[in-house]
């Protein structure tokens, strides 16, 4: 199975949890034999990279310097995501099994990539803009719903950490609880069930 | 050559929706394009009212739904907007088996979906840019201009080809965003002269709407923005209004609206100069048949669609020396140049137009036939499908093909 993980961080890049997080997912991802390639952001380095853990990771940097706020920093640097998506799709001869994208900064390549090469994403939930953004609608913070909710429409499966985010996604964004798959993050089990949900996801993939 | 060429075309402008030169601009490339044999799927903004997909002279074309929600600011709403025409760009090429050649965009308003698409794909995406924001702001002040030019500057990077509508557009696009000479190709823009066709005795009882039999009509066509110079213009008016009747009508909207009321009201001209806003298609082609003269007095014109228009009209032109303009008009011959940002210059212009009947007549004729001689939209259209062979011949032998 190859997976393509995106994530706006990755270690030595540690904004918040996530990071970390990914990092330990990935790592354990390929010793369950599961190919990963993590496509992050980072500032000064760029390319490819094998790192001693197996996993893969791309680093991609914003081809627009300048920016008013995050969403335009976002926007664009989702192009680079996708060119270097798209590169691992047509040298590993289109075979990607699947998209896990962590929160909404790359759900647009998400999105094209879906509908454009027909490759299924789970959207794993860290924390949501309700939340961070404590109910305030303004534009920005519209926009940035909207996004995460284009993202919970079009993900194959969502997946959280708790039953209390998988509530509050059903109470804010009304997704139907059955699209969610509660992980249990760190036991035992963790690997187990992220392999079961990579599979049944990467199953959509060979019924279209 | 390939019998079925396809491009997909993206634009954020298509009728009904206009906004400046794009729309119509796509419109008659896309249609003149599928008389040439070419498949064309244009994909662009929705619109109240215009269907989400329909089929114009065997042009498909798509409306996305736009974002519509309120958007921090126009240029965050552009890049959210193409998210949108990236992801449904992307589904409607998958739908059609991937059989699309080319992808062909215009101006930054599309830059990261066709970037974006280019690689996804892995098409090769050429760029038509109509304008630049350095060109637009006479300089980069503020962040938001900084990101907009940086946007253009990686879509010309990202871009095969990057194509012109002027030679002025070509050195300028050259400059601004320091590309070799082999990426830059030239194609004029076109203008339809068919649709100039009311009949000299209809027009007298539309032209009485607007004007007295006695006064001149002096037009002028654009958005109310400065880089348009229609402050000139306003300047320009109690100078020509000294030498001969006139009334001056002014078409289309703008931030400057407000500023270009006080000053026709300060001094007392109200019943001189008439804002007419936005008007429907029909009505601004008779107006242009009837124009004494028209009126460009741009500071900044990439190109100058608006002269073009008024030649195909019949209508004599006045406009500045700039840009484009100074390569579409031959001065005394098909119009009349005057110096940019120059009201005393711009009034001696009009006057000369308004007061000498034969000169008028003389190169409104001359400016006629230029326009079927060279901004023919058939023409036009048998230019760029060259480019596009060009474009496809290079591609075929790149480890993407």
């Amino acid at each position: 199975m190859r997976v393509i993980i995106f994530s706006w961080e990755y270690p030595p890049r540690v904004v918040g949890k996530l990071a970390e997080y990914v990092k330990a997912l990935s790592t354990q991802l390929v010793g369950n034999g599961v190919e990963v390639n993590v496509v992050t952001y980072d500032d000064s380095t760029t390319g490819t990279a094998k790192e001693s853990t197996g996993v893969q990771t791309i680093r991609v940097s914003n081809p627009v310097r300048t920016h008013i706020g995050v969403l335009t920093w976002v926007l664009t640097l989702n192009q680079e995501v996708e060119r270097a998506a798209a590169n691992l799709y047509y040298q590993t001869k289109k075979q990607i099994d699947l998209m896990d994208v962590f929160d909404w900064h790359f759900i647009s390549a998400a999105v094209t990539l879906k509908n454009g090469l027909g490759i299924p994403f789970v959207y794993s939930v860290e924390s949501l803009e309700d939340h961070r953004s404590q109910g305030l609608s303004t534009p920005y913070n519209m926009a940035i719903k909207s996004i995460e909710w284009l993202g919970f429409y079009e993900a194959e499966k969502i997946s959280v950490k708790s039953e209390w985010m998988r509530d509050e996604i059903v109470r804010i964004y009304k997704v139907p609880q059955e699209k969610i798959v509660v992980v249990s993050a760190g036991s035992n089990s963790w690997i187990k069930e992220i392999l079961d949900l990579y599979s049944i996801v990467s199953g959509v993939l060979k019924a279209r | 050559m390939k019998d079925d060429l396809t491009v997909m075309m993206l634009s954020w402008e298509f009728p009904p929706r206009v906004i400046g030169g794009i729309s119509p601009h796509v419109f008659f490339l896309s249609k003149s394009l599928a008389k040439q044999g070419v498949k064309v799927y244009v994909v662009t903004c929705d619109f109240p009212d215009a269907p989400a997909h329909e089929v114009i002279d065997g042009v498909e074309v798509y409306r996305i739904d736009s974002y519509k929600n309120p958007s921090p600011d126009f240029a965050t709403w552009v890049y959210l907007m193409n998210l949108n025409m990236q992801k449904e760009t992307a589904a409607l090429t998958r739908k059609i088996g991937n059989k699309i050649d080319l992808l062909h965009c215009h101006d930054w308003l599309v830059a990261n979906a066709g970037i974006g698409l280019k690689h996804v794909f892995r098409k090769p995406l050429l760029v038509t840019m109509h304008s630049t924001e350095i060109g637009r702001r006479d300089g980069l002040h503020n962040d938001t201009e900084k990101m907009i030019h940086e946007t253009e500057a990686w879509l010309t990077y990202e871009a095969w080809k990057v194509v012109c509508c002027s030679d002025y557009m070509i050195s300028h696009v050259k400059w601004a965003f320091g590309l070799p000479n082999d990426k830059l190709v030239m194609v004029p823009n076109g203008v339809n002269t068919s649709i100039y066709n009311t009949a000299p005795e209809d027009l007298k009882d539309f032209r009485n709407k607007f004007a007295l039999p006695e006064e001149k009509i002096v037009l002028f066509v654009g958005r109310l923005v400065y880089e348009k110079g229609i402050h000139i213009l306003i300047n320009a008016v109690p100078k020509v209004l000294e030498k001969v009747n006139a009334k001056f009508i002014i078409v289309g909207s703008g931030y400057m609206k407000e500023q270009l009321l006080n000053i026709v009201r300060s001094m007392n001209l109200e019943h001189k100069v008439l804002f007419e806003g936005f008007l429907d298609e029909q009505t601004l082609l008779k107006l242009q048949q009837c124009a004494d003269v028209s009126v460009v007095p741009s500071l900044f014109e990439p190109f100058g669609i608006v002269a073009l228009e008024a030649m195909a009209a019949k209508s004599p032109v006045v406009a500045s020396d700039t840009g484009g303009l100074s390569e579409i008009i031959q001065h005394d011959v098909t119009g009349v140049k005057v110096y940019p940002n120059n009201p005393d210059s711009l009034a001696w212009g009009i006057s000369k137009v308004l007061l000498d009947d034969s000169y008028r007549h003389r190169i409104g004729e001359n400016a006629y036939k230029k326009v079927l001689e060279i901004y023919d939209w058939e023409k036009i259209a048998q230019q760029t499908r060259r480019i596009y062979e060009g474009v496809l011949g290079e591609y075929s032998n790149s480890f993407w093909a």
